[in-house]
């Protein structure tokens, strides 16, 4: 019976990629997708309010964001699975929503099996029945690709944005890019978007040192990448005229990890012998990486409760004393007030600053 | 006329200041409780530091600003260097020991860990979402026990069979402490044992992970505690050195900042008669409602801050 009209399908803000879900929802599947709004100090006291009190902060804020998809006119809800607590994370959500009452069909990825092909078209069936597997396939990859543009043109701009010479020049670019990706409707839209992005950028004055201040974001996948949940980390070290580098992202956390997964484990093995959660292996592998390629400082992002980071400290600390790098850890919560963040951001530049010029 | 530079640490607990001169010499300084009122308490500071200073001689050309309060006390004294307290340690301890290459800090409310190597600060660590084993647990438990928070060196010194009191959790080991005094154990042991417990949190939490290499250096307003200083020396195996301006420090390497920048504004003592007022105002452009903080001078505008986009800029 739901069937039979078209679903208003949303996923929980999750840093710029609504933008592909929108696109593969919309395009591929042939649903109405539905926007959450910008996660805000509300989206925080709705998801703390009715979440348990000791899960990680990113299942509050998920939370937050579906109860907002949901007042927004959302029927279907999207959940995607997950090698953490993340993977149960689907079920606790949904329970939680019917017990305040909302009405919504839940599409769960944790109830299939991943492994499987088959199950596949069953996840795509439940979408849609009737959809053409023909182009959905064609335009779930233009949707991918649409994310793997996101990171590439947002690395791009958190390695330079902290330089621009023009005066916002480089803020504009990027803001243009995104606001191209959200309304882009076909594969020419989101080619030209990109296209422009790149040749924006591009074209930014740049006034860089020769050696800049580089620093490298490991951590938590949710938090590390959210520039809400991480109270924008990245912007305030990039504003303090430094390069931001961040390995994790979708890309190349899921698009391209494929084949090197096993690689990486084999390259931090004499860290760790064993794979601590969905992205210690990466996430010790970049730190490492990192502090080889002689960048001033690593930051460590996790949310209070992140078992698998914390799990990562440790290793992190060796890395700091053998390679003389130093690491800020840094853990968040529900708070919105970025005041101690500050803090301990300056304090950090002030410290790699002085330290370059003396080594 | 000389020149002098002035810098005030606004602490959650105690507000500091120090005058200096060019050859970084204390010409005046001050120590104060906050008592929750930055304002007041930096009008106060200023009165006292003006009571102590000599005008005819000296004249303050630049002024810094450390401490949780440091943005809003630059902006009502005008200060020309507004930086973070850990930087303001780091330069004031090297510039005074300059040998030294780790800065235990334990303040009112938050604690840092500074390890220096060739006078440069090369790793820190703060705590972060839990204030416990900070100076605002050993006041509350000397409230407990009845005594002044001054005293409680000289009672643990006197003690010899501290009691073991739990240290991961200021809540905890407050709850241990309870059921401690009312097993009987003497107070001067229960003291001793709540200064263990305060290095070892801090060890624990703080120091994690880092390596602490002699010589140390323990400043901020628990190092004035004999206990806690004998109870890091005992962990520790080696000499910590307290300064007697180790409570200014914080103050004194802003100061430092202030003469090395490159800003200069004649002081004016004149704002500690001036009325400065804050506001909260709400912005209510997006459902985020940022809390902009205004400060006025009189009725003058002089600064706000606390939004997070442009929206709220036009706001004010």
């Amino acid at each position: 019976m739901a069937e039979a009209k078209l679903r208003s399908v949303s996923f929980p803000r999750y840093a710029e990629y609504n933008c592909s879900f929108k696109y593969i929802i919309e395009q591929a599947l042939g649903c109405r997708y539905v926007m959450p709004p910008a996660l805000t100090k509300r989206t925080m006291e709705l998801g703390t309010k009715y979440s348990p009190d000791f899960v990680c902060t990113p299942f509050k804020t998920m939370l937050g964001s579906m109860i907002e998809a949901l007042e927004a006119g959302a029927d279907t809800l999207f959940m995607t699975h997950g090698l953490c607590r993340l993977g149960y994370y689907g079920e606790l959500l949904e329970q939680i929503l019917r017990d305040l009452g909302y009405q919504f069909d839940f599409i769960n990825l944790s109830d299939y099996d991943m492994s499987k092909k088959k199950e596949y078209i069953r996840i795509v069936r439940r979408f849609n029945p009737k959809v053409n597997y023909a182009r959905f396939l064609l335009q779930f990859m233009e949707g991918l690709k649409m994310a793997e543009y996101v990171d590439d043109v947002t690395a791009e701009y958190y390695r330079n944005c902290g330089f621009d010479a023009s005066g916002g020049q480089c803020r504009r670019a990027y803001q243009d890019f995104l606001t191209a990706m959200y309304t882009a409707r076909n594969r020419a839209d989101v080619e030209a978007g990109y296209r422009a992005a790149k040749g924006a950028l591009g074209a930014v004055p740049l006034d860089k040192p020769q050696r800049p201040l580089r620093v490298g974001i490991v951590g938590e996948f949710y938090t590390a990448m959210d520039a809400f949940s991480n109270l924008e980390l990245e912007q305030k070290l990039a504003d303090m005229r430094v390069e931001v580098h961040r390995w994790m992202n979708v890309t190349n956390q899921f698009l391209r990890y494929g084949s090197g997964q096993k690689n990486l484990r084999v390259k931090v093995r004499d860290l760790s012998e064993y794979d601590m959660g969905p992205t210690s292996t990466a996430n010790i592998w970049y730190a490492r990486e990192c502090a080889e390629r002689g960048f001033d400082g690593i930051v460590h992002v996790k949310s209070a409760g992140c078992t698998p980071e914390i799990d990562v400290m440790p290793v992190l600390q060796n890395i700091s004393a053998d390679y003389k790098v130093p690491v800020l850890y840094l853990t968040y919560d529900a708070q919105t007030s970025d005041v101690g963040l500050m803090t301990r951001l300056e304090a950090f530049y002030d410290m790699i600053e002085m330290r370059k010029k003396v080594l | 006329m000389e020149h002098a530079y002035l810098g005030i640490d606004v602490g959650s607990i105690s507000t500091k200041g120090v005058i200096i001169d060019k050859k970084n010499n204390i010409l005046a300084s001050r120590y104060i409780w906050t008592q929750g009122d930055p304002i007041g308490a930096v009008k106060e500071l200023v009165r006292l530091l003006e009571g102590e200073f000599d005008k005819e001689k000296y004249k303050i050309v630049a002024t810094g600003a450390t401490g949780s309060a440091r943005k809003l006390v630059g902006v009502i004294t005008g200060a020309t260097m507004v930086k973070n307290e850990i930087t303001a340690h780091a330069v004031g301890t090297t510039t005074f020991y300059p040998d030294v290459r780790t800065i235990l800090e334990i303040g009112g409310q938050d604690s840092k860990i500074i390890l220096v190597e060739n006078g440069v600060a090369v790793d820190y660590a703060m705590n972060t979402l839990c204030a416990a084993g900070t100076g605002a647990f050993l006041s509350s438990q000397a409230k407990r026990l009845g005594i002044e928070v001054e005293e409680i060196g000289g009672y643990a010194l006197r003690s010899t069979h501290p009691t073991p009191i739990a240290a991961r959790c200021t809540v905890f080991a407050e709850s241990d402490l309870v059921h401690k005094i009312q097993m009987g154990h003497p107070r001067e042991d229960i003291i001793a044992g709540v200064c263990n417990a305060v290095a070892a949190n801090y060890l624990n939490n703080v120091g994690k992970g880092k390596k602490i290499v002699s010589p140390v250096v323990f400043q901020g307003g628990v190092s004035k505690n004999e206990g806690v200083v004998a109870a890091f020396e005992r962990t520790l195996g080696c000499k910590v050195i307290v300064d007697p301006n180790g409570h200014l420090m914080g103050a004194l390497g802003v100061a430092i900042l202030a003469r090395r920048g490159s800003g200069r504004r004649e002081f004016d003592f004149a704002m500690e008669d001036m009325e400065f007022r804050t506001r909260e105002a709400g912005c209510g452009g997006c459902s985020n409602n940022c809390e902009i903080i205004c400060v006025y001078r009189g009725k003058e505008l002089i600064d706000s801050w606390g939004n997070r986009c442009e929206r709220g800029a036009q706001a004010r």
